[in-house]
Protein backbone atom coordinates (compact mmCIF):
# COMPACT_ATOMS: atom_id res chain seq x y z
CA UNK A 1 0.00 0.00 0.00
CA UNK A 2 2.59 2.57 0.66
CA UNK A 3 6.44 1.67 -0.66
CA UNK A 4 9.48 4.03 0.48
CA UNK A 5 12.44 3.57 -2.24
CA UNK A 6 15.56 4.78 -0.91
CA UNK A 7 13.99 8.43 0.41
CA UNK A 8 16.54 10.76 1.34
CA UNK A 9 15.31 14.19 2.85
CA UNK A 10 17.30 17.59 3.92
CA UNK A 11 15.76 20.47 5.94
CA UNK A 12 18.05 23.44 5.52
CA UNK A 13 20.82 21.81 3.94
CA UNK A 14 21.21 19.46 6.50
CA UNK A 15 20.56 15.59 5.69
CA UNK A 16 18.09 14.10 7.96
CA UNK A 17 16.56 11.27 6.48
CA UNK A 18 19.19 8.95 4.80
CA UNK A 19 18.31 5.82 2.61
CA UNK A 20 14.81 4.87 3.80
CA UNK A 21 13.10 1.87 2.07
CA UNK A 22 10.15 0.38 3.83
CA UNK A 23 6.88 -0.98 2.91
CA UNK A 24 3.25 -1.37 3.86
CA UNK A 25 0.51 -3.68 3.24
CA UNK A 26 -2.79 -3.42 3.09
CA UNK A 27 -4.51 -2.95 7.02
CA UNK A 28 -1.55 -3.47 8.40
CA UNK A 29 -0.26 -2.14 11.74
CA UNK A 30 3.06 -1.09 11.80
CA UNK A 31 5.38 0.77 14.69
CA UNK A 32 8.54 3.38 13.94
CA UNK A 33 10.60 3.44 16.79
CA UNK A 34 13.48 6.01 17.53
CA UNK A 35 14.76 8.03 20.17
CA UNK A 36 14.57 12.06 20.24
CA UNK A 37 15.67 13.48 16.83
CA UNK A 38 16.12 10.14 15.08
CA UNK A 39 13.64 11.71 12.29
CA UNK A 40 10.69 9.71 12.84
CA UNK A 41 8.58 13.16 12.49
CA UNK A 42 10.85 14.05 9.23
CA UNK A 43 9.96 10.96 7.94
CA UNK A 44 6.27 11.70 8.50
CA UNK A 45 6.36 14.83 7.11
CA UNK A 46 8.14 13.56 4.25
CA UNK A 47 5.43 10.76 3.45
CA UNK A 48 2.36 13.42 4.07
CA UNK A 49 4.09 15.53 1.33
CA UNK A 50 4.68 18.55 3.89
CA UNK A 51 8.69 18.15 2.63
CA UNK A 52 9.60 16.74 -0.57
CA UNK A 53 12.48 14.12 -0.63
CA UNK A 54 15.46 15.39 -3.07
CA UNK A 55 16.14 11.80 -3.34
CA UNK A 56 14.32 8.52 -3.71
CA UNK A 57 10.56 7.81 -4.22
CA UNK A 58 7.11 7.19 -2.09
CA UNK A 59 4.06 5.38 -3.85
CA UNK A 60 0.89 5.07 -2.34
CA UNK A 61 -1.33 2.29 -3.72
CA UNK A 62 1.13 2.36 -6.82
CA UNK A 63 0.92 5.77 -7.16
CA UNK A 64 4.46 7.95 -7.10
CA UNK A 65 2.93 11.21 -4.47
CA UNK A 66 6.21 12.47 -3.41
CA UNK A 67 5.55 15.12 -6.03
CA UNK A 68 2.14 15.97 -4.80
CA UNK A 69 1.03 18.77 -2.97
CA UNK A 70 -0.31 17.96 0.54
CA UNK A 71 -3.77 18.23 0.03
CA UNK A 72 -3.65 15.84 -2.78
CA UNK A 73 -2.05 12.93 -0.94
CA UNK A 74 -4.65 13.63 2.03
CA UNK A 75 -7.23 12.86 -0.74
CA UNK A 76 -5.76 9.83 -2.11
CA UNK A 77 -6.48 8.56 1.87
CA UNK A 78 -3.56 9.11 3.75
CA UNK A 79 -3.40 10.92 6.26
CA UNK A 80 -0.90 11.94 9.33
CA UNK A 81 -2.11 12.89 12.41
CA UNK A 82 1.03 15.20 13.19
CA UNK A 83 3.22 15.46 16.35
CA UNK A 84 2.27 18.84 18.22
CA UNK A 85 -1.56 17.81 17.17
CA UNK A 86 -1.66 20.99 14.41
CA UNK A 87 -5.21 21.95 15.56
CA UNK A 88 -7.26 25.00 15.33
CA UNK A 89 -6.91 26.09 18.30
CA UNK A 90 -9.61 29.26 17.96
CA UNK A 91 -12.19 27.02 16.39
CA UNK A 92 -14.63 24.55 18.82
CA UNK A 93 -14.02 20.96 18.69
CA UNK A 94 -17.05 20.82 16.14
CA UNK A 95 -15.44 22.90 13.40
CA UNK A 96 -12.14 21.18 14.06
CA UNK A 97 -13.80 18.08 13.13
CA UNK A 98 -15.39 19.50 10.20
CA UNK A 99 -12.37 20.43 8.87
CA UNK A 100 -11.02 17.10 9.06
CA UNK A 101 -13.95 16.54 6.70
CA UNK A 102 -13.02 18.66 4.15
CA UNK A 103 -12.05 16.15 1.85
CA UNK A 104 -15.43 14.86 1.83
CA UNK A 105 -17.28 18.05 2.08
CA UNK A 106 -20.77 18.12 1.15
CA UNK A 107 -21.39 14.60 1.22
CA UNK A 108 -23.53 15.61 4.96
CA UNK A 109 -24.85 11.58 5.50
CA UNK A 110 -21.00 10.45 5.19
CA UNK A 111 -19.88 13.38 7.51
CA UNK A 112 -22.65 12.99 10.19
CA UNK A 113 -22.24 9.02 10.45
CA UNK A 114 -18.47 9.91 11.00
CA UNK A 115 -18.68 12.35 13.90
CA UNK A 116 -20.74 9.91 15.43
CA UNK A 117 -17.65 7.45 15.25
CA UNK A 118 -15.34 10.03 16.54
CA UNK A 119 -17.92 10.51 19.16
CA UNK A 120 -17.96 7.14 19.76
CA UNK A 121 -14.69 6.63 20.52
CA UNK A 122 -13.52 10.00 22.37
CA UNK A 123 -17.12 10.36 24.21
CA UNK A 124 -15.88 13.61 25.68
CA UNK A 125 -15.52 15.23 22.65
CA UNK A 126 -19.06 14.84 22.26
CA UNK A 127 -19.35 16.87 25.72
CA UNK A 128 -17.16 19.92 24.79
CA UNK A 129 -18.94 20.01 21.06
CA UNK A 130 -18.61 24.18 21.38
CA UNK A 131 -15.06 24.10 23.63
CA UNK A 132 -12.23 26.02 21.78
CA UNK A 133 -9.59 23.34 20.79
CA UNK A 134 -6.87 24.94 22.39
CA UNK A 135 -8.12 25.35 26.08
CA UNK A 136 -7.77 21.37 25.74
CA UNK A 137 -5.58 19.74 28.28
CA UNK A 138 -2.97 18.20 26.22
CA UNK A 139 -5.05 14.34 26.40
CA UNK A 140 -8.21 15.77 25.06
CA UNK A 141 -5.96 17.75 22.27
CA UNK A 142 -4.29 14.41 21.33
CA UNK A 143 -8.24 12.48 20.98
CA UNK A 144 -9.65 15.61 18.80
CA UNK A 145 -6.03 15.11 16.73
CA UNK A 146 -7.16 11.63 16.24
CA UNK A 147 -11.17 12.29 16.15
CA UNK A 148 -9.85 15.00 13.05
CA UNK A 149 -7.68 12.64 11.34
CA UNK A 150 -10.38 9.94 11.22
CA UNK A 151 -13.20 12.29 10.04
CA UNK A 152 -12.08 11.82 5.97
CA UNK A 153 -11.98 7.98 6.26
CA UNK A 154 -8.11 7.93 5.75
CA UNK A 155 -7.57 4.74 3.94
CA UNK A 156 -4.13 4.89 6.00
CA UNK A 157 -3.16 6.62 9.10
CA UNK A 158 0.14 8.09 10.16
CA UNK A 159 0.34 8.64 13.55
CA UNK A 160 3.39 10.46 15.14
CA UNK A 161 3.90 9.95 18.75
CA UNK A 162 0.21 10.34 20.49
CA UNK A 163 1.46 9.50 23.68
CA UNK A 164 4.33 11.98 24.15
CA UNK A 165 3.57 13.81 27.33
CA UNK A 166 0.69 11.60 28.33
CA UNK A 167 -0.34 10.43 31.61
CA UNK A 168 -0.35 6.39 31.71
CA UNK A 169 -4.33 5.98 32.13
CA UNK A 170 -4.62 8.12 28.67
CA UNK A 171 -1.70 6.45 27.16
CA UNK A 172 -3.80 2.94 27.51
CA UNK A 173 -6.93 4.84 25.75
CA UNK A 174 -5.24 6.12 22.95
CA UNK A 175 -3.33 2.69 22.85
CA UNK A 176 -7.03 1.13 22.42
CA UNK A 177 -8.54 3.00 20.69
CA UNK A 178 -5.71 3.02 17.65
CA UNK A 179 -5.91 -0.76 17.99
CA UNK A 180 -9.63 -0.47 17.28
CA UNK A 181 -9.17 1.68 14.53
CA UNK A 182 -6.77 -1.05 12.62
CA UNK A 183 -9.21 -3.78 13.10
CA UNK A 184 -12.62 -2.51 13.18
CA UNK A 185 -12.29 0.29 10.88
CA UNK A 186 -10.20 -1.63 8.51
CA UNK A 187 -7.46 1.24 8.61
CA UNK A 188 -3.72 0.50 7.36
CA UNK A 189 -1.70 2.41 10.50
CA UNK A 190 1.90 3.49 10.45
CA UNK A 191 2.39 4.70 14.23
CA UNK A 192 5.51 6.36 15.64
CA UNK A 193 6.64 5.84 18.98
CA UNK A 194 9.45 6.78 21.72
CA UNK A 195 7.30 4.51 24.12
CA UNK A 196 8.21 1.05 22.26
CA UNK A 197 6.56 -0.38 25.13
CA UNK A 198 3.16 0.57 24.23
CA UNK A 199 3.94 0.70 20.16
CA UNK A 200 5.62 -2.85 20.13
CA UNK A 201 2.46 -4.42 22.30
CA UNK A 202 -0.03 -3.42 20.01
CA UNK A 203 1.76 -3.66 16.49
CA UNK A 204 2.18 -6.29 14.43
CA UNK A 205 5.76 -5.03 13.39
CA UNK A 206 8.14 -2.03 13.34
CA UNK A 207 10.76 -0.33 12.30
CA UNK A 208 13.69 1.36 14.03
CA UNK A 209 15.51 4.38 13.07
CA UNK A 210 18.51 6.35 14.21
CA UNK A 211 19.74 9.37 12.92
CA UNK A 212 17.93 8.84 10.19
CA UNK A 213 18.52 5.47 9.11
CA UNK A 214 16.65 2.55 9.30
CA UNK A 215 18.73 -0.12 11.17
CA UNK A 216 16.25 -2.89 12.17
CA UNK A 217 12.92 -4.13 11.54
CA UNK A 218 10.82 -7.14 11.81
CA UNK A 219 8.03 -8.35 14.02
CA UNK A 220 7.26 -7.26 17.37
CA UNK A 221 8.41 -10.53 19.54
CA UNK A 222 11.55 -10.52 17.30
CA UNK A 223 12.06 -6.76 17.94
CA UNK A 224 11.14 -7.00 22.08
CA UNK A 225 13.72 -9.66 22.14
CA UNK A 226 16.23 -7.77 20.32
CA UNK A 227 19.47 -6.43 22.47
CA UNK A 228 19.58 -3.20 21.10
CA UNK A 229 15.83 -2.71 21.14
CA UNK A 230 15.39 -3.00 25.19
CA UNK A 231 18.45 -1.44 26.07
CA UNK A 232 17.32 1.91 23.79
CA UNK A 233 14.00 2.11 24.16
CA UNK A 234 12.69 -0.57 26.61
CA UNK A 235 14.36 0.31 29.70
CA UNK A 236 15.54 -3.11 30.36
CA UNK B 1 -26.38 68.61 19.89
CA UNK B 2 -27.00 69.22 16.14
CA UNK B 3 -23.67 69.42 15.23
CA UNK B 4 -22.86 66.25 17.49
CA UNK B 5 -25.65 64.49 15.92
CA UNK B 6 -24.61 65.34 12.69
CA UNK B 7 -20.52 64.45 13.11
CA UNK B 8 -22.01 61.55 14.72
CA UNK B 9 -23.35 60.31 11.57
CA UNK B 10 -20.63 61.12 9.45
CA UNK B 11 -18.28 59.36 11.59
CA UNK B 12 -20.44 56.32 11.45
CA UNK B 13 -20.16 56.64 7.55
CA UNK B 14 -16.46 57.43 7.66
CA UNK B 15 -16.57 54.03 9.80
CA UNK B 16 -18.00 51.89 7.81
CA UNK B 17 -15.68 52.68 4.98
CA UNK B 18 -12.43 52.14 7.34
CA UNK B 19 -14.32 48.83 9.03
CA UNK B 20 -14.29 47.25 5.51
CA UNK B 21 -10.91 48.16 4.63
CA UNK B 22 -9.73 46.71 7.81
CA UNK B 23 -11.51 43.74 7.40
CA UNK B 24 -10.49 42.68 4.65
CA UNK B 25 -6.61 43.95 5.36
CA UNK B 26 -6.82 41.78 8.97
CA UNK B 27 -8.24 38.80 6.87
CA UNK B 28 -4.91 38.70 4.63
CA UNK B 29 -2.85 39.18 6.81
CA UNK B 30 -3.88 36.35 9.24
CA UNK B 31 -3.68 34.08 6.00
CA UNK B 32 -0.14 35.40 5.11
CA UNK B 33 0.94 36.63 8.42
CA UNK B 34 2.83 39.37 6.01
CA UNK B 35 1.25 42.79 6.04
CA UNK B 36 -0.29 44.11 2.49
CA UNK B 37 0.89 47.52 2.41
CA UNK B 38 -1.32 47.57 -1.09
CA UNK B 39 -4.74 47.18 0.38
CA UNK B 40 -5.59 50.77 0.55
CA UNK B 41 -4.38 51.12 -2.84
CA UNK B 42 -6.70 48.43 -4.23
CA UNK B 43 -9.79 50.08 -2.49
CA UNK B 44 -8.21 53.21 -4.15
CA UNK B 45 -8.13 51.25 -7.68
CA UNK B 46 -11.86 50.68 -6.67
CA UNK B 47 -12.93 54.10 -6.67
CA UNK B 48 -11.42 54.31 -10.20
CA UNK B 49 -13.08 51.72 -11.69
CA UNK B 50 -16.16 53.05 -10.60
CA UNK B 51 -15.16 55.74 -12.09
CA UNK B 52 -14.49 53.93 -15.50
CA UNK B 53 -17.65 52.09 -15.29
CA UNK B 54 -20.00 54.86 -14.30
CA UNK B 55 -18.21 58.06 -15.93
CA UNK B 56 -16.17 56.65 -18.84
CA UNK B 57 -19.05 53.64 -19.86
CA UNK B 58 -22.07 55.33 -18.69
CA UNK B 59 -23.25 52.45 -16.75
CA UNK B 60 -25.45 52.69 -14.05
CA UNK B 61 -23.85 52.72 -10.02
CA UNK B 62 -25.15 49.36 -9.43
CA UNK B 63 -23.96 47.53 -12.10
CA UNK B 64 -20.98 49.45 -12.20
CA UNK B 65 -20.51 48.05 -8.36
CA UNK B 66 -21.11 44.58 -8.96
CA UNK B 67 -18.64 44.87 -12.19
CA UNK B 68 -15.73 47.12 -9.72
CA UNK B 69 -16.23 43.70 -7.29
CA UNK B 70 -15.86 41.25 -9.10
CA UNK B 71 -12.77 43.19 -11.40
CA UNK B 72 -10.96 43.97 -8.09
CA UNK B 73 -11.41 40.46 -7.10
CA UNK B 74 -9.22 39.06 -10.18
CA UNK B 75 -6.81 41.32 -9.24
CA UNK B 76 -6.88 40.08 -5.66
CA UNK B 77 -5.85 37.06 -6.98
CA UNK B 78 -3.92 37.85 -9.51
CA UNK B 79 -1.66 39.92 -6.73
CA UNK B 80 -1.68 37.09 -4.30
CA UNK B 81 -0.46 34.70 -7.58
CA UNK B 82 2.27 37.13 -9.12
CA UNK B 83 3.52 38.99 -5.88
CA UNK B 84 2.88 37.09 -2.87
CA UNK B 85 2.65 33.39 -3.49
CA UNK B 86 6.30 33.13 -4.60
CA UNK B 87 7.44 34.44 -1.74
CA UNK B 88 5.47 32.19 1.15
CA UNK B 89 8.73 30.83 1.86
CA UNK B 90 10.75 33.11 2.05
CA UNK B 91 11.97 35.69 4.58
CA UNK B 92 9.32 38.62 5.34
CA UNK B 93 11.29 41.32 3.87
CA UNK B 94 10.72 39.81 0.82
CA UNK B 95 6.97 40.24 1.20
CA UNK B 96 7.46 43.49 2.74
CA UNK B 97 9.10 45.05 -0.53
CA UNK B 98 7.21 42.93 -2.64
CA UNK B 99 4.14 44.88 -1.18
CA UNK B 100 5.67 48.07 -1.42
CA UNK B 101 6.15 47.36 -5.16
CA UNK B 102 2.92 46.99 -5.48
CA UNK B 103 1.78 49.84 -3.74
CA UNK B 104 4.12 52.04 -6.08
CA UNK B 105 3.01 49.88 -9.41
CA UNK B 106 -0.95 50.76 -8.28
CA UNK B 107 -0.54 54.23 -7.71
CA UNK B 108 1.53 54.72 -10.68
CA UNK B 109 -0.87 53.17 -13.11
CA UNK B 110 -3.74 55.24 -11.38
CA UNK B 111 -1.43 58.57 -11.76
CA UNK B 112 -0.88 57.63 -15.47
CA UNK B 113 -4.38 57.07 -16.85
CA UNK B 114 -6.49 58.99 -14.56
CA UNK B 115 -3.95 61.89 -14.49
CA UNK B 116 -3.20 63.71 -10.89
CA UNK B 117 -6.58 65.98 -10.90
CA UNK B 118 -9.62 64.79 -8.53
CA UNK B 119 -12.12 63.42 -10.44
CA UNK B 120 -15.80 62.70 -9.06
CA UNK B 121 -18.60 60.60 -10.00
CA UNK B 122 -22.14 61.57 -10.49
CA UNK B 123 -23.81 61.28 -7.55
CA UNK B 124 -26.69 58.78 -7.42
CA UNK B 125 -28.67 59.52 -4.77
CA UNK B 126 -28.39 63.21 -4.67
CA UNK B 127 -31.52 63.27 -2.13
CA UNK B 128 -31.25 64.45 1.35
CA UNK B 129 -33.58 64.35 4.15
CA UNK B 130 -34.29 65.48 7.39
CA UNK B 131 -33.97 63.25 10.91
CA UNK B 132 -33.52 64.58 14.47
CA UNK B 133 -32.30 68.01 13.36
CA UNK B 134 -30.07 66.56 10.69
CA UNK B 135 -29.44 66.54 7.26
CA UNK B 136 -28.88 62.97 6.01
CA UNK B 137 -28.11 62.54 2.67
CA UNK B 138 -29.53 58.89 0.85
CA UNK B 139 -25.64 58.45 -0.88
CA UNK B 140 -24.35 58.74 2.58
CA UNK B 141 -27.08 56.51 4.46
CA UNK B 142 -26.05 53.87 1.35
CA UNK B 143 -22.53 54.05 2.26
CA UNK B 144 -23.28 53.03 6.07
CA UNK B 145 -26.17 50.15 5.21
CA UNK B 146 -23.76 48.42 2.05
CA UNK B 147 -21.30 48.46 4.46
CA UNK B 148 -23.32 46.67 7.32
CA UNK B 149 -24.41 44.24 4.72
CA UNK B 150 -21.41 43.49 3.37
CA UNK B 151 -19.93 42.87 6.80
CA UNK B 152 -23.10 40.76 8.07
CA UNK B 153 -22.71 38.76 4.83
CA UNK B 154 -18.66 37.74 5.69
CA UNK B 155 -19.50 37.26 8.97
CA UNK B 156 -21.88 34.18 7.45
CA UNK B 157 -19.55 33.50 5.38
CA UNK B 158 -17.22 33.03 7.86
CA UNK B 159 -18.97 30.89 10.58
CA UNK B 160 -21.37 29.24 8.83
CA UNK B 161 -19.76 27.86 5.22
CA UNK B 162 -16.85 25.64 5.07
CA UNK B 163 -14.86 27.52 2.74
CA UNK B 164 -15.02 30.76 5.10
CA UNK B 165 -13.87 28.08 7.79
CA UNK B 166 -11.30 27.49 5.53
CA UNK B 167 -9.84 31.16 5.87
CA UNK B 168 -9.56 30.89 9.56
CA UNK B 169 -8.25 27.44 9.86
CA UNK B 170 -5.43 28.26 7.60
CA UNK B 171 -4.99 31.70 9.29
CA UNK B 172 -4.71 29.80 12.90
CA UNK B 173 -2.06 26.62 11.26
CA UNK B 174 -1.16 26.60 7.82
CA UNK B 175 0.39 22.86 8.12
CA UNK B 176 -2.54 21.81 10.18
CA UNK B 177 -5.28 23.15 7.29
CA UNK B 178 -2.72 21.37 4.61
CA UNK B 179 -3.26 17.96 6.80
CA UNK B 180 -7.02 18.02 6.78
CA UNK B 181 -6.74 18.35 2.91
CA UNK B 182 -7.62 22.17 2.74
CA UNK B 183 -5.70 23.71 -0.59
CA UNK B 184 -3.76 26.50 1.60
CA UNK B 185 -3.32 28.38 -1.87
CA UNK B 186 -6.91 28.13 -2.94
CA UNK B 187 -7.69 29.77 0.10
CA UNK B 188 -5.04 32.68 -0.05
CA UNK B 189 -6.08 33.27 -3.16
CA UNK B 190 -10.27 33.42 -2.13
CA UNK B 191 -8.79 35.53 1.00
CA UNK B 192 -7.24 38.18 -1.16
CA UNK B 193 -10.18 38.23 -3.57
CA UNK B 194 -12.45 38.52 -1.07
CA UNK B 195 -10.16 41.17 0.85
CA UNK B 196 -10.16 43.40 -2.48
CA UNK B 197 -13.24 42.60 -3.52
CA UNK B 198 -15.01 44.27 -0.35
CA UNK B 199 -12.53 47.28 -0.55
CA UNK B 200 -13.10 47.92 -3.83
CA UNK B 201 -17.44 48.09 -3.20
CA UNK B 202 -16.40 50.16 -0.06
CA UNK B 203 -14.80 52.79 -2.55
CA UNK B 204 -17.90 52.05 -5.27
CA UNK B 205 -19.91 53.90 -1.84
CA UNK B 206 -18.38 56.54 -1.03
CA UNK B 207 -16.62 57.72 -4.47
CA UNK B 208 -19.82 59.38 -5.59
CA UNK B 209 -19.12 61.86 -2.42
CA UNK B 210 -16.09 62.18 -2.42
CA UNK B 211 -13.47 62.96 -5.02
CA UNK B 212 -11.16 60.24 -6.32
CA UNK B 213 -7.52 60.89 -6.13
CA UNK B 214 -4.11 58.29 -6.53
CA UNK B 215 -3.28 59.42 -3.31
CA UNK B 216 -6.91 58.75 -1.16
CA UNK B 217 -5.22 54.85 -1.28
CA UNK B 218 -1.97 55.50 0.70
CA UNK B 219 -3.92 57.75 3.44
CA UNK B 220 -6.39 55.08 4.24
CA UNK B 221 -4.27 52.03 4.24
CA UNK B 222 -2.04 53.83 6.68
CA UNK B 223 -5.41 54.01 8.42
CA UNK B 224 -6.42 50.73 8.14
CA UNK B 225 -3.55 49.98 9.40
CA UNK B 226 -4.18 51.82 12.69
CA UNK B 227 -7.82 50.03 13.19
CA UNK B 228 -5.84 46.62 13.18
CA UNK B 229 -3.58 47.88 15.09
CA UNK B 230 -5.92 49.24 17.55
CA UNK B 231 -9.00 46.41 17.30
CA UNK B 232 -6.27 43.73 18.03
CA UNK B 233 -4.09 42.03 15.50
CA UNK B 234 -5.88 39.48 13.43
CA UNK B 235 -9.53 40.32 15.21
CA UNK B 236 -12.31 40.56 13.21
CA UNK B 237 -14.76 42.27 15.75
CA UNK B 238 -11.69 44.78 16.51
CA UNK B 239 -11.51 45.33 13.19
CA UNK B 240 -14.97 46.01 12.46
CA UNK B 241 -15.53 47.92 16.35
CA UNK B 242 -11.94 49.81 15.28
CA UNK B 243 -13.11 51.53 12.29
CA UNK B 244 -16.31 52.99 13.89
CA UNK B 245 -14.41 54.42 16.60
CA UNK B 246 -12.11 55.62 14.63
CA UNK B 247 -14.30 57.13 12.17
CA UNK B 248 -16.57 58.55 15.00
CA UNK B 249 -13.54 60.32 16.55
CA UNK B 250 -12.55 61.92 13.52
CA UNK B 251 -15.29 63.38 12.86
CA UNK B 252 -16.27 64.70 16.34
CA UNK B 253 -13.10 66.10 16.55
CA UNK B 254 -13.37 67.50 12.73
CA UNK B 255 -16.13 69.00 13.99
CA UNK B 256 -15.30 70.58 17.47
CA UNK B 257 -11.96 71.28 17.55
CA UNK B 258 -10.42 72.09 13.52
CA UNK B 259 -11.24 69.92 10.18
CA UNK B 260 -7.79 70.61 9.54
CA UNK B 261 -6.50 68.02 12.76
CA UNK B 262 -9.04 64.88 11.18
CA UNK B 263 -5.80 62.58 10.89
CA UNK B 264 -3.98 63.80 13.97
CA UNK B 265 -6.91 62.24 15.88
CA UNK B 266 -6.32 59.05 14.27
CA UNK B 267 -3.31 58.89 15.29
CA UNK B 268 -3.78 60.47 19.18
CA UNK B 269 -6.30 58.03 19.68
CA UNK B 270 -4.14 54.93 18.65
CA UNK B 271 -1.54 55.96 20.77
CA UNK B 272 -3.59 56.67 23.46
CA UNK B 273 -5.01 53.40 23.23
CA UNK B 274 -1.98 51.13 22.95
CA UNK B 275 -0.73 52.91 26.36
CA UNK B 276 -3.70 51.58 27.59
CA UNK B 277 -4.03 48.06 25.83
CA UNK B 278 -0.89 47.32 24.36
CA UNK B 279 -2.33 44.38 22.51
CA UNK B 280 -5.37 46.30 21.13
CA UNK B 281 -9.02 46.47 21.93
CA UNK B 282 -9.91 42.70 21.10
CA UNK B 283 -5.99 41.84 21.00
CA UNK B 284 -4.74 38.27 22.44
CA UNK B 285 -2.28 38.53 25.66
CA UNK B 286 0.48 37.09 22.82
CA UNK B 287 -0.26 38.03 19.82
N1 LIG C 1 12.88 22.50 10.90
C1 LIG C 1 14.06 21.95 11.21
N2 LIG C 1 15.22 22.62 11.05
C2 LIG C 1 16.41 22.07 11.34
N3 LIG C 1 16.54 20.84 11.83
C3 LIG C 1 15.44 20.11 12.00
C4 LIG C 1 14.14 20.61 11.71
N4 LIG C 1 13.24 19.66 11.99
C5 LIG C 1 13.94 18.62 12.43
N5 LIG C 1 15.25 18.87 12.46
C6 LIG C 1 16.31 17.96 12.88
O1 LIG C 1 16.09 16.72 12.30
C7 LIG C 1 16.39 15.67 13.20
C8 LIG C 1 15.22 14.72 13.29
O2 LIG C 1 14.13 15.40 13.87
P1 LIG C 1 12.70 14.76 14.01
O3 LIG C 1 11.79 15.79 14.58
O4 LIG C 1 12.31 14.16 12.72
O5 LIG C 1 12.96 13.61 15.09
P2 LIG C 1 11.93 12.71 15.88
O6 LIG C 1 12.40 11.33 15.75
O7 LIG C 1 10.56 13.01 15.45
O8 LIG C 1 12.16 13.18 17.38
P3 LIG C 1 11.09 13.33 18.58
O9 LIG C 1 10.89 11.94 19.11
O10 LIG C 1 11.80 14.18 19.56
O11 LIG C 1 9.87 13.93 18.04
C9 LIG C 1 16.76 16.32 14.51
O12 LIG C 1 18.16 16.31 14.64
C10 LIG C 1 16.27 17.73 14.37
O13 LIG C 1 17.09 18.62 15.07
MG1 LIG D 1 8.96 13.64 16.31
Amino acid sequence: MLKLNQVHTAIGGLQIIQNVSLEIGKGEFVALLGSNGAGKTTLFRTIAGVLKPHAGSVTFEGVPIDRLPVHKIVERGLVLCPQGRQLFPELSVQKNLLLGAYPIRGEKKRIQKNLDRVYALFPILRERINQKAGTFSGGEQQMLAIGRALMSEPKMLLLDEPSVGLAPLIVKLIADVISNINQEMDTTVFLSEQNANMALNITQRGYVLESGRCVLDGDCQHLKTDEKVRKAYIGA
Amino acid sequence: MELFLQQVFNGIMFGSTYAIVALGLTLVMGILNIPNFAHGHLYMLGGYITFFFIGTLGLGFWPSLVLTLIVLGLLGVLMERIVYRPLTDQPHINAFIAAIGALIFLESLALVVWGPQGLRIPNPYPQNFELLGITIGLQRLLVIIGAITLIFGLHVFMKHTILGTTIEAVAQNREGAMLNGINVNRVSAVTFAISSATAAVAASFLSPIFMLSPSMGAILGMKAFIIVILGGMGSIPGAILGGYILGVIEALGGGYISAAYKDVFAFGALIIILTVKPTGIFGKKEA
